[in-house]
């Protein structure tokens, strides 16, 4: 758990992470549709560059978004292998059978991996810079023209503030079961697969009775306070935009003219 | 079969941008067959320092001695042993643990799972639920109908059946009701004096420091600053002050009496110490006012 850092957030003040947590989704999620406009190593080193830039920006250390990537590491390993080995086109370096190691395989290798390591480095550096609580304020906010075709948009974004808040309490408690499951003698890393998936029996049940637990106290406090559903609520938490999201937008704007204009 | 630390620490985390010392350089030794009582502020590391006496948390350095067992950092789970059936360890709202359809299930999921066959689990477990006071008529039912009272008493049984050396209670009457305050830590003493387990308690309760434990232990921002008995710790309440504890409450009384007044040797830890030396004192006032 420790080693995962995609979906942590780390403080701080810097430029990113005083932007509109809304602009920062759109540009995430626009940057991962401009990663498939690249098409030749002009085009991927402005999208790097692009990157880089917003990791300086961040004042986040570089190791922590290689850290962010390391556990999807296999994945891209094995996704970069298939790449290399199974394109042709352009001279033939090596073959065997049906492998054949290509100048077109190489470079698309090449390709998918930066388009992975970007792809995770700007999502990485979006849960890094954003507090859970925003990202779920900026989701609601964004889905907001969804209230016309009848989406519960306010329903879905307090399940999504709920569930982000418990997150921790979760982790917590299932740590402190795991603890004392553990001294009551119960091995949750030995044994072979059966016995293993047995243990996890006894962390469970505590777990999703102390859920239930949780989620009815829960609701009823809500209620005491005098919650009635999203009719007539206002907003405490209250998201400004500012020039320097609009500049943000109309950078990414530019770099995707960028883009267009290098591709071939 | 004693327990001792030396210059234990703990880090969490090492090597990423939250790591944090939660327990610096501690050294003690607790008595075999003693009852000692860990104190401190919340977030002063008595969780951590405890998780270290079954093996759930290895030291960052240093190394503590279990009864024959070396933990040091690079000790492995496997080499672990017996350590984990050897201290029962009560954690904090024991009741989360309950998982069982039925309450003697529950209690006699450790000794099933350290090698015992399972009647003799169940027999253990009927033992313990009597040890405990649980009525026989829930010992069938499921834990989960079970008021929070009888669910601690359920949790508790599940470690005895243990049949621990060491038992480690991490605040174990907290959300208690009086009675069943009195009544849990009554068994405790039983089970110290009776049975001859060493007993390791972390509370907030220095009402039952003072009536229960001969050995107490002082932690403060991961370190220990003090290593002595109650009656020694509860002579200084200024010391207390600057650290943010309290007096038991007899002690408080006495020592508010002794700022009027009436001195004592040393200040009275129970009621029935004060009590002692109060009555014949009052008795010689009723011989001269008569």
């Amino acid at each position: 758990m420790g080693k995962l850092l995609l979906g942590r957030y780390l403080q701080g003040n810097s430029f990113v992470h005083r932007l509109d947590p809304r602009a920062k989704m759109i540009l995430c999620f626009y940057f991962v549709l401009i990663v498939f406009l690249c098409n030749n190593w002009q085009t991927y080193l402005l999208l790097s560059a692009t990157t880089l830039l917003c990791a300086v920006l961040s004042k986040i250390k570089l190791s922590y978004f290689i850290k962010g990537v390391m556990p999807l590491i296999w994945l891209i390993l094995f996704t970069v292998l298939l790449q290399v080995f199974f394109t042709r086109g352009g001279t033939v370096y090596w073959q065997f059978g049906p492998l054949t190691l290509t100048q077109f395989g190489l470079l698309n290798g090449v390709f998918v991996f930066c388009r992975f390591v970007l792809i995770i480095f700007m999502s990485t550096l979006l849960t890094l810079t954003t507090p859970p609580l925003a990202i779920a304020d900026a989701t609601e906010s964004l889905m907001a023209p969804l209230k016309k075709i009848k989406v519960p948009v306010h329903e879905i974004s307090l399940m999504l503030s709920i569930a982000l808040r418990f997150v921790p309490t979760l982790m917590d408690e299932t740590t402190k079961i795991m603890n004392a499951q553990r001294s009551r003698g119960v091995d949750f890393s030995e044994g072979s697969l059966v016995k293993r998936i047995k243990a996890v029996i006894p962390l469970l049940i505590p777990l999703f009775v102390s859920a239930l637990t949780r989620a009815e106290d829960l609701a009823t406090a809500m209620e005491a306070r005098g919650y009635r559903g999203g009719e007539g609520r206002t907003k405490y938490r209250r998201q400004i935009w500012q020039l320097k999201d609009t500049v943000s937008l109309v950078f990414f704007g530019l770099v995707t003219v960028g883009l267009i204009f290098l591709r071939n | 079969m004693s327990i001792r630390l030396e210059k234990m620490s703990h880090t969490y985390q090492v090597g990423t941008p939250l790591e944090e010392v939660a327990v610096k350089e501690v050294s003690f030794e607790i008595k075999n067959q003693s009852f000692t009582a860990i104190v401190g502020h919340t977030g002063s590391g008595k969780s951590t320092l405890l998780q270290h006496l079954n093996g759930l948390l290895k030291p960052t350095s240093g190394y503590l001695t279990i009864n024959g067992h070396k933990i040091t950092p690079e000790t492995k789970n496997k080499e672990l042993g017996d350590l984990r059936q050897e201290v029962g360890f009560v954690f904090q709202f024991p009741e989360a643990q309950l998982f069982e359809e039925t309450v003697l299930k529950d209690i006699a999921f450790a000794p099933k799972n350290f090698g015992k066959s399972e009647a003799e689990a169940l027999e253990i477990a009927r033992e313990k639920a009597k040890l405990v006071k649980l009525p026989e008529a829930v010992l069938e039912r499921s834990p989960f109908e079970l008021s929070g009272g009888q669910m601690r008493r359920v949790a508790i049984a599940g470690i005895l059946a243990m049949s621990p050396k060491i038992l480690v209670l991490d605040e174990p009457t907290a959300g208690l009701d009086p009675v069943g305050r009195f009544e849990m830590m009554e068994l405790f003493k039983q089970l110290h004096q009776k049975e001859g387990l060493t007993i390791i308690l972390v509370t907030h309760q220095m009402n039952d420091v003072a009536n229960y434990a001969d050995h107490v232990l002082v932690m403060e921002e991961g370190q220990l600053i003090a290593d002595t008995t109650p009656k020694e710790l509860f002579s200084d309440p200024s010391w207390l002050k600057a650290h943010h504890l309290s007096l038991p409450q007899t002690t408080d009384f006495a020592y508010q009496l002794q700022q009027r007044g009436i001195s004592f040797e040393t200040l009275p830890l129970t009621e029935h110490e004060l009590a002692r030396f109060l009555a014949p004192k009052l008795n010689q006032r009723g011989k001269i006012d008569g």
